[in-house]
């Protein structure tokens, strides 16, 4: 980002609305997916309320007494999700990792270097990479999650097990991959500027090698939110349809969903995360006509609105048939099929990235969703997605190819850090 | 990660220091410095000093008292709040004499005790708004160290020394009989001598590298040995051309020929690591030297080995990865005495990594292949790549943090 770039988004006070980032960013020429922003910029800027503006000098706690940031979080523009594989067998080694990522990701978080960038001594290493100096906190968020290995008898952890945490089971339509599912930690990073996602989970990854406790698995840079928190104007899925509008947005479902009040003390306000890669045939999806389209999703693709109704939060009628008898929702599109109404209540909270790896090896756009959803049982997500990888008419335009599952703790306090009492 | 060895400037002082017709540099002396014991005696009481960090001005670093007599002394480290400081130093003269690493707010609090005579001390909190106090130890001065960590770390780079000049002197060997191979036009032969005669400068040439011939410009590959011994194709300068091993290479198993031009590169070839062979017999090295050595050899691992780009020809990049780790583990072995005197927990950790590192490789042996390992042709490198780039990087970041101990130690 050029000086002029990130010297006007740091200046005190100065909210900037979407549009006016999206053209600072456009001018500084350096800031990735600019294309999109180009050609989305004018119509959303005047579609999006005062609420969605950025002001990339917010910075957002990571210490409390509550859940972690990151969740419940208003979605940042951008993420960068990696997980982990465990190197180490000693006990102290995972303790000495999460401590000194607590630590890292308080600091990054207030937008300051983890450590020195430029040592006193020319024989040291830097223990800072330097490439977020001089950017705002950009709203970063880093959210922890551990993974089912974390709980074993290596470390002594297995009474500490989250009650429900386990491996996902294997869903209708599973593609899986296994290079880019699985881990034993994960590091979901969101900020509203890329490069200070990135430098996070970067940073991290380095202390995780420094303490000999973990290496790197998989990643995903996601690069547009494809889902809404509250008081944010839905965003779009790479398929261009409104993504999230009937999310979790209230504390009394935060409550019955999402955090665990029950269990151990340690784990209340933790919950789990879940995460899919899904994988879009972008070619085959852009020549399907519209209307197959809407009847695929349930809703219209500009107004959002449900195929019942005529605006975005207008309640679908499932019921409701047309003059030949039948269902105007179909009984197998995307939010029929998704909504709690058909499952038992059940709601979850969706936190997902639009992502892109560039052009596969068949020549297609290699693009899709990065699903991470946050719920207080793994079998929710379960149902949901078993009744959708079954029966979905989705499925011909989509893919799950990676999958993990992780428990994410609540946030530690200031002087402490992420699952300390697991050890204590 | 160094890409291009035409471009490794960073090593530009050592190259200085090398360089054929430069005078040698010695090894600079350490400054004399106070007596370090790493454990209080038992049943002697030591006196107590507590260090606190805490978030306080971006972070502090405080004491409970900056003045002890001298004699045995505890320090106890407790990181309560900050969360940018991770490290305590205690120093004299820039030399450590005792730390802590990986502080974090919430762990444990940790200790190290060292003996110390009268003098002034600092205590060293890289980041703390209060980076480097005072610290008086009242009393008689220690005598001055006689041996110490100094002493180790030197007879280690005289060891080192030694081995360099030994891996050289076989290379000269293996060469000679990959060049009457050549010479004979065998290609057979020369096509099993190749692998045999790779792995001694893979050992070594981190520590080799740099050196340029009399009367050439520094920029000018043609007077760099480096260059042309081990170029590859990927990083040729039009203006020098292609020398050495690689070339060879080209001609032995992508022409399938021995042909005039072969034998003329392998009597070059011949020649310069004879000319290398001379020059060696007079390098010294300092310790931070081993530590860069190793640290570089590992770079060469990730840059050119697991990319499948040092035999792309061949494919015997796995003879050179396992040649690059031992060249590796052996400047670590002759530093290893030292630094066991100053982080026991680094110094584990790193022999852990290395060792696992070296259990991977195993894995990959095939002793009916000359050289010993399997080829690594594009589809083992698409399967095994990430496997053992990972296993190098959990020991790059450990390796990497060796210099700046070594080049501190009393």
């Amino acid at each position: 980002m050029s000086k002029n770039g990130s010297g006007s988004q740091n200046a005190p006070g100065r909210e900037m609305s979407r549009r006016g980032l999206l053209l600072g960013a456009a001018s500084a020429g350096s800031m990735a997916f600019d294309w999109r922003a180009a050609a989305a910029a004018p119509a959303v800027a005047n579609l999006e309320g005062e609420e969605d503006a950025i002001d990339l000098t917010q910075s957002i706690p990571f210490y409390g007494t509550g859940e972690q940031a990151g969740i419940s979080t208003p979605m940042q523009r951008h993420c960068v999700y990696m997980t982990f594989d465990l190197t180490t067998t000693l006990r102290s080694n995972l303790q000495v990792l999460l401590a000194r990522w607590s630590a890292a990701i308080a600091q990054l978080t207030v937008g300051e270097a983890i450590g020195q960038i430029e040592p006193t001594r020319e024989t040291a290493v830097g223990s800072d990479t330097g490439e977020a100096l001089d950017l705002a906190p950009a709203s970063l968020t880093v959210t922890v999650g551990l993974g089912p290995n974390v709980f074993s008898d290596t470390f002594g952890l297995a009474e500490q097990c989250p009650p429900l945490l386990r491996e996902l089971v294997s869903l209708p339509s599973d593609r899986m991959v296994a290079d880019i599912s699985g881990g034993d930690l994960s590091i979901q990073a969101c900020a509203d500027d890329p490069q200070v996602a990135y430098h996070a989970v970067r940073n991290l990854a380095r202390i995780a090698k420094i303490t000999g406790a973990a290496i790197t698995r998989w990643t995903v840079l996601g690069f547009g939110r494809a889902s809404a928190g509250k008081g944010q104007v839905t965003p779009r899925n790479l398929m261009g349809y409104k993504d999230g509008t009937r999310n979790i947005t209230e504390p009394e479902d935060f409550d019955q969903f999402v955090w665990l009040n029950s269990g151990p003390e340690w784990q209340h306000k933790g919950t789990y995360q879940v995460v899919r890669k899904i994988q879009m045939n972008i070619e085959n999806w852009d020549v399907d006509p519209v209307s197959d389209q809407n009847r695929i999703f349930g809703r219209h693709k500009v107004s959002g609105a449900p195929l019942t109704g005529a605006e975005e939060f207008d309640t679908p009628e499932f019921d409701q048939t047309d003059e030949s008898g039948q269902a105007v929702i179909d009984p197998a599109s995307h939010i029929r099929l998704a909504s709690f109404e058909h499952n038992e209540g059940v709601k979850i909270l969706r936190r997902g990235y639009n992502y892109t790896d560039g052009i596969n090896q068949y020549g297609f756009l290699d693009a899709g969703l990065l699903f991470i959803s946050y719920q207080n049982d793994p079998a929710n997500f379960e149902m949901l997605q078993r009744k959708l990888g079954a029966s979905d008419l989705l499925n011909e335009y989509i893919a799950h190819i990676g999958s993990a599952i992780f428990f994410v703790p609540p946030a530690p306090q200031e002087g402490g850090y992420l699952a300390q009492a697991m050890f204590e | 990660m160094l890409q291009s060895k035409a471009s490794r400037r960073y090593y530009g002082q050592m190259g200085a220091k090398l360089a054929v017709a430069a005078a040698l540099a010695q090894v600079p002396l350490r400054a004399g410095a106070m007596q370090a014991d790493a454990t209080a005696e038992s049943g002697t009481t030591a006196a107590q000093v507590a260090i606190t960090l805490t978030s306080d001005n971006g972070g502090t670093c405080s004491l409970d008292t900056n003045s002890v007599p001298a004699g045995p002394i505890t320090f106890t480290v407790t990181n309560v709040s900050a969360t940018s400081l991770t490290e305590v130093e205690l120093i004299s003269n820039n030399r450590i004499l005792g730390e802590k690493e990986n502080l974090a707010p919430g762990l444990p609090a940790v200790s190290f005790t060292l003996t110390l005579g009268g003098g002034t001390y600092q205590i060293y909190c890289p980041g703390a708004s209060d980076e480097m106090q005072d610290f008086v130890v009242t009393g008689e001065a220690a005598p001055k160290a006689e041996g110490g960590v100094t002493a180790v770390l030197e007879e280690g780079t005289v060891g080192y020394k030694n081995y360099v000049v030994g891996v050289i002197d076989a290379m000269v060997t293996a060469v000679s009989t990959l060049n009457d191979n050549i010479v004979a036009g065998d290609l057979e032969a020369a096509k099993i001598q190749y692998p045999l005669a790779r792995p001694f400068y893979e050992r070594a040439e981190s520590s080799v590298e740099g050196f340029v011939m009399e009367g050439f410009d520094a920029t000018d590959n043609l007077g760099n040995l480096d260059y042309l011994i081990d170029m590859r194709e990927s990083n040729l300068d039009p203006d020098a051309g292609w020398h050495g091993f690689h070339a060879i290479e080209r001609d032995l198993f992508e022409g399938g020929e021995i042909t005039d031009d072969t034998k003329a590169l392998s009597a070059e070839l011949l020649v310069n690591v004879q000319l290398l062979q001379t020059v060696v017999a007079d390098i010294e090295f300092a310790p931070e030297d081993l530590a860069n050595g190793a640290a570089a050899l590992l770079e060469e691992v990730q840059a050119n080995k697991i990319t499948g780009e040092e035999e792309a020809y061949s494919h015997y990049d796995l003879i050179d990865f396992a040649a690059n780790v031992e060249g590796a583990q052996q400047a670590f072995a002759f530093l290893e005495p030292g630094m066991e005197m100053i982080d026991q927990a680094l110094t584990d950790q790193v022999n852990t990594e290395f060792e696992n590192v070296l259990a991977l490789l195993k894995t990959y042996r095939d002793d009916s292949i000359p050289g010993g390992y399997i080829l690594y042709t594009p589809e083992v490198r698409d399967s095994e790549g990430p496997t053992l780039s990972k296993a190098v990087q959990l020991l790059q970041e450990p390796l990497a943090r060796i210099a700046e101990k070594v080049a501190t130690a009393v």
